[in-house]
């Protein structure tokens, strides 16, 4: 199976600021891929990256076996909702339907009408005029008619409130199993990403740090507690992420390829929220000096 | 991509036809009186190059036109200006402020306004290239623009013919007047306002792709393209194409003296055997060809006449170039020829559509090679 | 059919939540042979979670007996969950309550009872698993 996003070295600089760098992915069709990080950690520029909206300054950048935007058989291929879902405030729903059927070869019209339909969106209304989960739908609406392989999705449910945010992500994944599109999405909340994503990228001060199927990253991770002891003191094949210690007490949290048979370990499993929070933590700490690029787990 | 263009434009596309639509029912409606008084006038008959007199009788008849029935419908208008300086000067202005007004309000939001509400994320975004996208934008909202100006200056010229004709002929009454070349007149006449429209348009949507922010890039095309437009006549036009030079006597060349900060200086207005030529430059020279800074003392106006009065003008202007002549004195004159104002308009119009191309370029270069 | 419902702070996987939520179904009676499970996109949809996690679930399923999948129309429950013969359950919870009258005289609270019970439940896993 191809990869839908295959990135090498790939790098974005704006004037003397890194937004991204060193990002090497490898990302496997047929998931929902959550794309998580801090605000300004390089999220939407990978995903402007991802959908040439912008050029790499180094590396390269395949995306479904080709270049980004290079012309409308790869537009038509992947579909994105931008940030706060932008729409034409003078143009009604039924005209921006209109837009994605001039605008899109393969649009699908039969669909558009169906969710605007399940969705209650008034045709007539114009679009400046709907409610941000109301934008949001209509956004995805566009998105999906136009039949992509895959679908990007920059933080699409950070400004709607927890009803909207739920039904957004309700409407989401019912398309996901209809339409078997490939999905990234990329969002600050963890929890909605922890329900609906099974492979993750962690971004943190404009690195990948960490990336992989969610089930194996949980598998590779666990969180260590027992009797002080100095890191340096572990056995090799064990990484530490992040390490906290008492006079009596450590705790760390490790990335192993084995099970940890010592037992003077207490080894509890991790949350993916206690996760990412570990490699955005250790990012923050370690800065970017010495930090060596982590590969995905694949 | 062309049903997306006109939707979006639907709004301005009325706004423009509205204006012209408002323009043509002026033009209209006065254009029967001016019509006739033409036909009745002598000089619609006249013919051959000394039709000057029956000229600037018509005009100044039309200057004094009251029409649809005497002074009283007109007394909103202020003494001296009659219904025809109106509409004339109204003209004027359309043609001069269309291609600015279509470059800021049409050019400028282009893809600003996408850039600055995001829009533009969504239309990048569908199955249309950014080029392909811009090229449709470009093509048909540059039309529009150069169609509109095209539109007032047409329409100006088909209600201002008679008009002209008299000013041509050397007819010189209120507003109606000005030779070809005079700024004014150079910049609404002939195809200059298709470039200027086109170059305004380019302008405006570079400017709001650079700047990313509609209002600013609105301030920022108006403010270059007002430079431009005074640039243009004062430096460049006149260089556009070699000028002649000539010497002449002064009284042919009908100079006039006046003070520039103390120093005499001699204008030409006229060049003896080219009529309707553009005078660039001009000044004294000696016997010799040199040019004469100050002139002999002998020959000043006070030296001559110690207090000119009114009506003396002609009079004493006369004893000074007598005078001047005598000691040999000439006028040098750097003149564009009448034959030259098709060449210098199509040298002109060329170069702000070179203009216009070359930034309608950078716009593609730069939508496809940066962006976000 | 059965209605599933997540638990997102259990920090027990979703594919297992579901999967247990069949398991008592199935021991409740609310699940019979024959039934059909919800569908996949209903369950994705409803609970706004990733159809791969139910697909996982309902695999497992089928990998275990319980349940098979039917191309085009559905997962059908196909087995049964014995607790053990129903038989044996009487004896042994009588046997329980005897020891936890016994822990209770001798001093033990709730937690004690529970963390006893966990611990030595989980060595006794391992130990199978050994």
């Amino acid at each position: 199976m191809t990869a839908v996003i295959e990135a090498e070295g790939l790098g974005k600089r704006y004037r003397k600021q890194w937004a991204l760098s060193d990002c090497t992915l490898s990302v496997p069709a047929g998931h929902v891929v959550g794309l998580v990080g801090l605000n300004g950690a390089g999220k939407t520029t990978l995903l402007n990256l991802v959908t040439g909206m912008v050029a790499p300054t180094t590396g390269t950048i395949a995306v479904l076996g080709g270049r980004p935007a290079a012309g409308p058989g790869q537009l038509a291929r992947v579909g994105y909702l931008a940030q706060d879902a932008p729409v034409y405030p003078g143009l009604s729903v039924a005209e921006h339907l209109k837009l994605g059927a001039r605008l899109n070869p393969g649009w699908d019209d039969a669909l558009a009408r169906r969710r605007t339909d399940q969705l209650d969106l008034d045709p007539g209304r114009k679009a400046g005029k709907l409610s941000g989960g109301q934008r949001a739908q209509l956004g995805l609406t566009v998105a999906l008619a136009k039949r992509p392989e895959l679908l990007i999705l920059d933080e699409p449910a950070a400004s709607l409130d927890p009803l909207a945010r739920r039904e957004f992500l309700q409407d989401l994944m019912a398309a996901v199993a209809e339409e078997q599109v490939n999905i990234v999405l990329s969002s600050h909340l963890i929890n909605d990403l922890e329900r609906v994503c099974d492979y993750l990228i962690v971004l943190a001060d404009s690195r990948v740090r960490i990336a992989g199927p969610v089930d194996e990253l949980l598998a590779a991770h666990h969180l260590l507690s027992g009797p002080r002891r100095d890191e340096g003191r572990l056995p090799a094949g064990m990484q530490v992420i992040s390490a906290s210690h008492t006079d009596r007490q450590s705790t760390l949290l490790v990335r192993v390829s084995g099970p940890v048979l010592d037992p003077a370990w207490t080894v509890t499993a991790v949350g993916l929220e206690d996760l990412v929070l570990a490699y955005m933590k250790q990012a923050a700490g370690r800065g970017r000096r010495g930090n060596r690029h982590l590969e995905a787990l694949t | 991509m062309i049903w997306l263009t006109w939707r979006q434009f639907r709004g301005q596309a009325v706004t423009a036809v509205a204006a012209l639509a408002l323009f043509a029912i002026l033009l209209a409606v006065t254009h029967p009186e001016l019509a006739s008084l033409y036909a009745t006038s002598g000089f619609a008959g006249c013919q051959g190059g000394s039709c000057g007199q029956p000229a600037g009788a018509f005009l100044s008849q039309l200057s004094n036109l009251t029409p649809f029935g005497g002074p009283q419908a007109f007394r909103l208008l202020p003494a001296g200006a009659n219904l025809y300086v109106i509409v004339y000067t109204v003209g004027i202005l359309f043609i001069l402020i269309a291609p600015a007004i279509t470059g800021v309000f049409w050019g400028a939001p282009l893809i600003a306004r996408e850039l600055e509400t995001g829009t533009g994320r969504l239309a990048w975004n569908q199955s249309v290239t950014r080029a392909r996208w811009l090229t449709i934008k470009l093509a048909l909202t540059g039309a529009a623009a150069i169609a509109v100006t095209e539109g007032f200056s047409l329409l100006q010229a088909w209600w201002a013919a008679p008009i002209s004709r008299a000013v041509d002929e050397g007819g010189s009454v209120s507003v109606f007047s000005g030779s070809r070349f005079s700024p004014l007149n150079f910049a609404t006449g002939g195809i200059a306002p298709l470039g200027y429209a086109a170059f305004g348009f380019a302008l405006g949507v570079t400017a709001g792709l650079l700047i990313r922010r509609v209002v600013p890039a609105m301030a920022l095309t108006l403010a270059i393209f007002a430079g431009v437009q005074v640039v243009m006549p004062l430096w460049i036009r006149p260089h556009l194409l070699p000028t002649d030079q000539t010497t002449a006597a002064i009284a042919a060349s009908r100079a006039t003296l006046s003070d520039l900060g103390g120093a005499t200086v001699l204008t030409a207005s006229a060049v003896p055997g080219q009529p309707g030529a553009w005078i660039i430059s001009s000044g004294a020279v000696n016997a010799a060809g040199q040019p004469v800074s100050t002139l002999p003392a002998a020959c000043t106006p006070t030296a001559q006449s110690p207090s000119p009065g009114p009506g003396s003008g002609t009079a004493f202007q006369s004893d000074v170039q007598r005078c001047l002549a005598g000691h040999g004195i000439r006028e040098a004159v750097s003149y564009q020829p009448a034959s030259h104002y098709w060449p210098l308009q199509l040298t002109e119009t060329g170069i702000f559509l070179a203009l216009a191309l070359g930034l309608a370029g950078f716009c593609f270069w730069w939508l496809d090679r940066r962006l976000a | 059919m059965i209605e599933f419902h997540l638990d997102s702070r259990s920090g027990v996987a979703p594919y297992l939540q579901l999967i247990h939520q069949v398991r008592q179904a199935l021991r409740l009676g609310l699940l019979r042979k024959g039934d059909q499970l919800p569908k996949v996109k209903d369950v994705a949809a409803g609970l706004a979670i990733n159809p791969n996690t139910v697909l996982k679930a309902y695999r497992e399923l089928e990998y275990e007996g319980l349940a098979a999948a039917r191309p085009g129309v559905g997962t059908f429950v196909t087995g049964t969950l014995d607790g053990g013969s129903l038989a044996a359950h009487g004896p042994l919870r009588t046997e329980l309550l005897h020891w936890l009258a016994k822990a209770r005289r001798a001093g033990m609270d709730d937690e004690s009872i529970e963390a006893l019970f966990a611990s030595t439940f989980r060595s006794a896993s391992e130990e199978d698993i050994a």
